[in-house]
């Protein structure tokens, strides 16, 4: 049986508890708009009966009131696991089609100044020299073509090797991040396993560490996995990064000199220490990077490096055939570096003489070789495929970022429709609890009232 | 989905998305618009791209063609101008030997008089066999000299064809050979017309029916080259008029692809504007209300 005083302690478990509920009401508002933050719910429990059930000292009681028992946070596992995969690979997308966007604006095709016009007026040049071979006007623009059709392949080429350039600094900055974001993660594990056992609130832990897991996945396309301690194991292509409090670093293994240089071999990944190898392939924006740098941007160079060779060749074969002004045989118009065609076409000498128009020897002025030279070359066609395969590419990859983000923007709004805060329930809250905790005080001064009668006005007959 | 529970910053993320969406397909039709094409970049439409590219190659190929074309005509319609003469000159001097021809008639100095003519036409004729097209000799073929034919009459041009591609894989003859006019090394017009002063400043009516038998023989080879010359003027000529046809058709096509169709792409902005501008009220009313306007 309650004592006396135990309505007024009751009371009193409902003035603390509602007190807490409207702290709590009032920290979701503080928060509503920060990033990662998951709303908060007071767990209440009625305070009852003893548990244990006695035969001789029975709790004959209406029960002691309310207590919290804690913090719910509102945040789904499952949701977050879905959130992290969604995001690394909405990340990757980003990256690449970003990477490709810079890369096909460089091209500069359909249009008056790309490499396709500068073939075009090449060809344009030889068939002015084959209408008038003697015309020094028209061997001097003959070179000047040339000249600017390399330049236009150079500038081309070493656009290419600039974006893979950056793309190779941007991971170097990437992976400094991922090895930051990776040992915060870990102290973080540390305080939240802490919090564990001294049975502290670790909601704001816990959302720092899902924000830190979320960013590694966004970085690396890494998968967490809860740890028993409340913190969260990190594995990148399935080698273990983060261990509760202990974080590994994920470092370039070859494709790229601390420099930002290339080293001539793929990028590959390891995680130190240790020097684990990376085996699997990485999602995410060292992913996107790895796959630009490993792949798209020289299969890109190749295709161009192709075309450099192919119209190279083709054009200085038949220069090759032909007879300059003097009527000795031609020589080869284009010069190349095999290992780098497209960085390295020139021409090859600027004596305007020199210029082979003549299919005949002795020094005349027949313009057959040059009427040749204006004919198509398998060049172009191999520069509209190339061109062709970039643009496909990047469409490719819009339309999958763009879908992508449907996606990312769905999991994010299940994610926010879970955890959000929305102000106006908070309110309702915290109206709520107000009126509970006016009512609880007015209960108190009720039994006040009680026991001011009962003990001062027992035996009073007035 | 079912939504079962909205929150402010849901609404404003939506909104958020979706003006960014708007503002984007904005950006995009305007692009359009101000550059006027509808291919700016090879992502664009990548098969519009690579049909603009062979298009343009295709034009540029045709604008070449025509340029040749008409780079022949001069050549053929100068070579047409200097056959017309040379026929004249030719007949003026079959004339002149038909009158030495004719016995009797004629007293030495007579004779010696229509000699000193043909040695005259002859100087003319070898200067219309030298005429030039742009510098270089007609009849020289591709010689870097600017004489067919000496002052002797001797052929020192370089025998070969001149030729101008007026189409995809043809090509054409746009000079005439020499000895094709004024006749081979040692038979030339020019030798037989000296052989033909020689006979009637020496009345040797043998040679002189000779040399009117050369003329005669030259006149139908003039003839014979003038046609020639006309009918490849006149392949020319079609062709030159076939590629600019041709870059009229292509430049239509080239516009289909990559310019922007402007009612269209005008409409399209006015539709976006509209829509962006409802999007941007809605957002703006369904950002305002909370709970606390209505607790007093």
């Amino acid at each position: 049986m309650s004592g006396t005083f135990g309505s007024l302690n009751t009371a009193l478990t409902a003035l603390q508890y509602n007190r807490v509920a409207m702290d709590v009401a009032s920290g979701n508002v503080a928060n509503s708009t920060t990033e990662g933050y998951v709303r908060r719910r007071v767990l209440a429990e009625t305070i009852g009966a003893p548990a244990v059930p006695a035969m001789w000292s029975r709790y004959d009681g209406a029960g002691e009131g309310v207590r919290s028992v804690g913090l719910g946070r509102m945040a789904d596992a499952f949701l977050d696991m879905r959130a992290r995969r969604e995001h690394a690979s909405q990340s990757y997308l980003d990256t690449r089609r970003m990477s490709l966007e810079r890369l096909e604006g460089g091209v500069g095709e359909p249009g008056d100044t790309g490499v396709a016009a500068a073939i075009a007026n090449f060809r344009q040049s030889w068939h002015d020299l084959a209408n008038n071979p003697g015309g020094a006007a028209m061997r001097g623009q003959v070179l000047a073509r040339a000249s600017a059709l390399a330049e236009a392949v150079r500038i081309q080429a070493a656009g290419v090797e600039a974006e893979a350039g950056d793309q190779r600094n941007r991971l170097i900055a990437t992976l400094a991040e991922v090895n930051t974001v990776a040992s915060d993660l870990a102290a973080t594990n540390e305080s939240v396993a802490a919090a564990q056992l001294t049975g502290t609130d670790a909601s704001a832990l816990l959302d720092r560490r899902d924000a830190l897991a979320l960013r590694l996945s966004e970085l690396t396309g890494a998968t967490a996995t809860a740890r028993a301690d409340g913190g969260f194991d990190v594995t990148v292509g399935g080698v273990a990064l983060v261990t509760g409090n202990v974080a590994g670093s994920l470092d370039i293994a070859s494709g790229v000199t601390p420099t930002g240089g290339a080293d001539g071999s793929p990028v590959t990944f390891e995680v130190n220490p240790g020097g684990t190898a990376v085996p699997a392939v990485l999602r995410g924006e060292v992913g996107a990077l790895t796959d630009l740098l490993n792949t798209t941007l020289p299969a890109y160079g190749a295709g161009l490096d192709a075309v450099a060779k192919s119209l190279a060749d083709d054009v200085n074969a038949l220069h090759q055939s032909g007879y300059d002004l003097t009527g000795t045989a031609g020589v080869a118009l284009f010069t190349y570096d095999p290992a780098d065609p497209a960085g390295s076409l020139a021409v090859a000498f600027t004596d305007a003489n020199l210029v082979a128009a003549s299919g005949v020897p002795g020094g005349n002025l027949d313009g057959s070789v040059a009427a040749l030279l204006g004919g198509a070359l398998d060049a172009e066609q191999a520069y509209q495929q190339l061109v062709n395969g970039l643009g496909t590419e990047v469409a490719s990859s819009q339309r999958l970022a763009a879908n992508q983000q449907a996606l990312t923007a769905q999991v994010d709004g299940s994610r926010e429709q879970l955890s959000g805060v929305n102000l106006d329930e908070e309110m309702t809250l915290l109206l709520a609890h107000q009126r509970a905790y006016e009512a609880a005080a007015r209960v108190m001064s009720t039994v006040d009232t009680v026991l001011d009668t009962l003990i001062n006005r027992t035996g009073l007959v007035r | 989905m079912a939504i079962t529970r909205v929150t402010q910053k849901m609404m404003l993320q939506t909104s958020m998305e979706s003006l960014q969406g708007q503002l984007a397909r904005l950006a995009r039709t305007q692009e359009q618009i101000s550059t006027g094409r509808q291919l700016n970049r090879p992502s664009d439409s990548p098969t519009g791209v690579s049909v603009a590219m062979r298009l343009r190659a295709s034009l540029a190929d045709q604008d070449q063609y025509s340029r040749n074309a008409e780079d022949g005509l001069g050549w053929l319609g100068q070579i047409d101008t200097v056959l017309s003469t040379v026929t004249d000159q030719v007949r003026r001097s079959r004339d002149l030997a038909l009158q030495g021809a004719s016995t009797g008639a004629n007293s030495v100095a007579a004779r010696d008089a229509l000699a000193t003519e043909l040695e005259q036409i002859r100087e003319g004729l070898i200067a219309s066999a030298n005429a030039n097209y742009l510098g270089r000799p007609v009849f020289g073929g591709i010689t870097s000299g600017s004489l067919a034919f000496d002052s002797n009459g001797v052929y020192v041009g370089t025998p070969g064809a001149v030729n101008r591609t007026i189409g995809e894989g043809v090509t054409i003859r746009v000079d005439v050979d020499g000895a094709a006019v004024f006749g081979a090394a040692g038979s030339t017009l020019f030798q037989q017309l000296d052989d033909l002063v020689t006979a009637l400043r020496t009345t040797d009516q043998a040679g002189i029916q000779t040399g009117l038998t050369a003329l005669n023989q030259a006149l139908s080879r003039v003839t014979a080259v003038m046609a020639d010359v006309g009918t490849r003027f006149g392949r020319v000529e079609s062709a030159n008029q076939l590629a600019k046809d041709a870059t009229l058709g292509l430049t239509t096509s080239l516009a289909d692809v990559e310019a922007t169709d402007l009612p269209r792409a005008t409409v399209d902005l006015h539709m976006q504007e509209m829509a962006y501008q409802a999007a941007l009220s809605a957002t703006a009313r369904v950002t305002q209300p909370t709970l606390l306007e209505f607790l007093r």
